[in-house]
């Protein structure tokens, strides 16, 4: 906020306790401007992107074989069972769910924390929101079933005066995934504007003028539309701000007000959250780390932005480790025979393995990230972060079927494996997230190229 | 410069008085409520807890927000840093104070009473966590905890203001990070301990988190009330600016949120299973006389304080916020009263004097204490690392320019 107390760089917080800079320094408001705009205008598109991009498209076409087949037949193709009703398809939501609370989290909470080292990671974790909520989408719509009809999901007025059950969580996660997606696209196109602006100036084809034009919007930068500008940015992010919360509250709220064991716990909401954000930087890690070593992006994502989502991983991954400690000691606690076998089961059952890696992935492994030497490292920070990802992977897939797999009744008791369209359609939707991030990364500029120039020294008026 | 490295007590005079005055009226109190006592011990403990609850909180909050600030920096943390660790030096106090309960835990706590385990199988299951020994030595690492924080996170920023040493601030920043854990950790295994087992059925895994989530608010809204009081003398009256307390109310407004959410999820969630151990919590609360107190808290406990805090004139004025911050700390008392008093009348609500008299004893008690410890250091961390960045500018060149939105 303009009033802020803090200033733009804390040298002398930043000298005591040793932290690198925002910004490597040598950098003009020009060297800015040109390093992330050549990378969409002048460089040549690197064969490496090419190779990347056909991978990725090759895993998106899995995705649209599978999703054909699944409507040709049903979803009898995945191993989904009574009682193992959700499973892969659920997993797999609320794990892309979860991704993109990074994004939003970057986008506004940081934004209104004051925290500067967001700008240079904030546009593509934004993107990366987007794409990952498009992916989460496609489980929940195709595990309906009969996907054209998934527009019974939104209340209307219609002649067989049926409506959704408002009483039920599965409903209000159709709006908060979908007010979700739309925040996050408004808030990430309109950061873009400014940026599509300079894209537009600069561009040498005349097709990319005409398009970057027309998105830019007639943005011309007067001193009326930064204006403007700043308010509705500012607006956006505290509209977002609830977003980072609700969502995946309302997707806890899907398995907690249930009384199934493992899932009908009061915890769940908050837990949840912070798993979410957990996975999310977990990603943006992934993602980062050779973006910036193949765009020689280590001028602006610096350490310092490495460290600080290191940090984040690190507070977020201990939340999920004490969501983990007080389920299994209420579940003694409460001395209930049902609730008491949900841990004994996914400790020993035949998930046991699912559990035990899960509990390597998410609890064991982020301890590393006490140690500076651990933060500092890039190829470890990378190694870490794949793990964390997998390990929120096994936390919903724990949840989820263990949960279903052994309730009340031991005649109803089952077991579920996922068969290949499972897998496919998974894999299949991780190439889908891979295809638009690499479209993204060569036609948008992937860091925020205006908010860049506001924390160079240049920028610092009147200090 | 040399003004702002005298003691609090050459600063302020008044305060002095101030820690008589409340130690007078924590003495005469602690006779009235002592009265109590031979009445009805039972009701002098359950509100003796409530109070105890509420002062540990302040307490262990400002503790904990010492902690991230360690951790986060920011200049809201910076011109309280000083009453975060008077307060926190209060923890021997408290720990002393902690002595009732432990010897009245027979009267206050069902599980004790051999008979009733006897014939309950949930509590027979539960006799080994819920037995007197166990609870008493858990009690012992907690406090053990809380004090060894406290006692080192104080010494290093005392020799910090002598020596200036830059090291010290990483040393605390270290601490900060496991003091944290340790702090969750202990805190929520306390408040299953000392509050949730008073219903020794019911069980919610939130528990923990509501309970932190108060103590935040609770030290949150103690120390902007002490802020403001400060601002108006020397020599804070130099320092603070509307923005430090604008920054406060933003994280009060984030805690009352906070305590909301989590409120409503463990309601939530546990209504809409509707299973008879976890209902029953809220049965007895909802369908009697309690009711009451629940509607009260939602309304003052989150309604009229996130109304208010939304307002950012609220939160730049220190007379308007200072009421909000007292209000608050109201209200979390009847939070308290709400966990605790509807185990022991269960049939209808009950409001004793001594829930009125304890808390205003111990509550006098405490910020005696509380300003003795205040008394004896500078009240501006000048070597904090951050001092410069954070409030340098605003000495030399006097609050800066107002910007609007």
């Amino acid at each position: 906020m303009a009033d802020s107390l803090q200033p733009v760089e804390d040298p002398s917080r930043a000298a005591a306790i040793r932290t690198p800079a925002v910004i490597a320094p040598g950098h003009t408001f020009g060297t800015v401007t040109d390093k992330i705009s050549a990378i969409v205008l002048a460089r040549k598109t690197p064969l490496g992107w090419y190779a990347g991009f056909g991978t990725a498209m090759f895993f998106t076409l899995l995705l649209l074989v599978s999703l054909t087949y699944l409507v040709l037949t049903g979803i009898g193709i995945w191993g989904n069972n009574i009682p193992i009703g959700w499973a892969f398809d659920i997993t797999n939501f609320v794990w892309w769910i979860g991704i993109g609370h990074a994004g939003t989290l970057i986008s506004a909470i940081l934004l209104l924390l004051k925290q500067t080292w967001r700008t240079s990671i904030n546009r593509f974790a934004e993107a990366m929101t987007l794409f990952a909520v498009a992916c989460a989408a496609v489980f929940p719509v195709f595990h309906t079933g009969r996907p054209w009809l998934a527009y019974w999901l939104v209340p209307y007025p219609n002649t067989m005066n049926l409506w959704p059950q408002f009483r039920s969580p599965l409903i209000w996660d159709v709006f908060a995934v979908s007010t979700y997606a739309t925040v996050s696209l408004l808030f990430w196109f309109v950061g873009l504007i400014p940026d599509l602006a300079t894209l537009r100036d600069r561009s040498q084809s005349p097709v990319g003028r005409v398009i970057y034009g027309m998105l830019a919007m007639g943005w011309r930068g007067s001193a009326h539309h930064w204006h403007r500008y700043e308010t509705a940015y500012l607006l956006l992010a505290g509209l977002a701000t609830p977003l980072v919360v609700s969502v995946h509250t309302v997707v806890s709220f899907d398995f907690a007000v249930s009384i199934v064991p493992g899932w009908h716990t009061t915890i769940f909401p908050p837990y949840f959250v912070a798993g979410a954000i957990y996975s999310g930087f977990a990603m943006v890690l992934t993602l980062a780390i050779p973006i910036r070593a193949v765009y020689n992006l280590e001028d602006f994502i610096t350490m310092r932005h490495l460290q600080n989502m290191a940090k984040v991983m690190l507070v977020t991954g201990l939340i999920v480790a004490y969501g983990y400690l007080t389920e299994a000691f209420i579940a003694w606690y409460s001395a209930d025979r049902y609730e008491g076998f949900v841990p004994l089961n996914r400790m020993i059952g035949p998930y046991a393995f699912a559990y035990w890696a899960l509990i390597f992935c998410n609890v064991v492994v982020p301890q590393a990230l006490w140690l500076k030497r651990v933060r500092t490292s890039v190829p470890v920070l990378f190694i870490i972060s794949l793990i964390v990802n997998v390990g929120m992977w096994l936390e919903r897939f724990v949840i989820i079927v263990t949960s279903l797999h052994r309730d009340y009744l031991p005649s109803s008791w089952g077991l579920y494996s996922p068969t290949f369209w499972d897998w496919s359609t998974f894999v299949g939707t991780i190439g889908l997230f891979l295809s638009l991030l690499f479209l993204f990364l060569r036609f948008l500029p992937m860091i925020s190229i205006f908010e860049m120039r506001t924390i160079l020294p240049e920028a610092r008026v009147g200090e | 410069m040399t003004s702002l490295t005298n003691t609090a007590d050459a600063a302020i005079p008044e305060l002095a008085g101030h820690q008589r005055r409340l130690l007078i009226a924590g003495g005469v109190g602690a006779a009235v409520s002592l009265a109590g006592l031979f009445f009805d011990v039972r009701q002098f403990l359950q509100s003796y807890l409530m109070a105890y609850m509420l002062c540990l909180g302040v307490t262990l909050g400002c503790l904990a927000l010492g902690m991230v600030h360690q951790l986060s920096g920011g200049a809201w943390g910076v011109v309280i840093r000083r009453p975060i660790g008077a307060a926190a030096r209060v923890l021997p106090v408290m720990t002393l104070l902690f002595l009732p309960i432990a010897f009245g835990m027979n009267r206050l706590y069902g599980w004790t009473n051999a008979d009733l385990v006897a014939h309950d199988e949930a509590l027979q299951h539960k006799h080994l966590y819920l037995n007197t020994p166990f609870f008493l030595v858990r009690a012992a690492v907690y406090f053990l905890v809380w004090n060894g924080l406290s006692y080192f996170l104080n010494a290093w920023s005392l020799e910090q203001d002598r020596t200036a040493e830059p090291r010290l601030a990483r040393r605390m920043q270290r601490l900060s990070g496991g003091g944290l854990l340790a702090y969750g950790l202990t805190i929520t295994f306390a408040s299953f301990d000392w509050l949730m087992s008073l219903e020794p059925h019911w069980f919610s895994t939130i528990y923990g988190v509501l309970i932190v989530g108060g103590q935040g608010l609770s030290a949150l809204a103690f120390l902007t009330a002490a802020l403001v009081w400060l601002s108006r003398r020397p020599p804070l009256n130099r320092i603070v600016v509307p923005a430090h307390f604008h920054d406060l109310g933003n994280l009060m407004l984030a805690f009352v949120m906070l305590w909301a959410y989590f409120s409503f999820s463990q309601y939530l969630i546990i209504w809409s299973g509707n299973l008879p151990v976890e209902i029953s919590w809220y049965l007895h609360r909802l369908q009697t006389g309690w009711r009451a107190v629940g509607l009260t808290l939602i309304l003052f406990h989150f309604s009229a304080p996130f109304v208010v805090l939304l307002s950012r004139r609220a939160k730049r004025e220190p007379d308007l916020l200072v009421k909000v911050a007292i209000g608050i700390l109201i209200v979390r008392l009847i939070d308290l009263f709400w966990l605790i008093a509807p185990e022991f009348h269960q049939n209808g609500i009950f409001v004793s004097w001594l829930d009125v008299v304890l808390p205003l004893t111990l509550g006098s008690i405490w910020l005696a204490c509380f300003i003795r410890q205040l008394r004896g250091r500078p009240l501006l961390p000048v070597h904090d690392p951050e001092f410069e960045s954070a409030l340098g500018r605003i000495i030399e060149r006097g609050a800066p320019p107002r910007t609007a939105h």
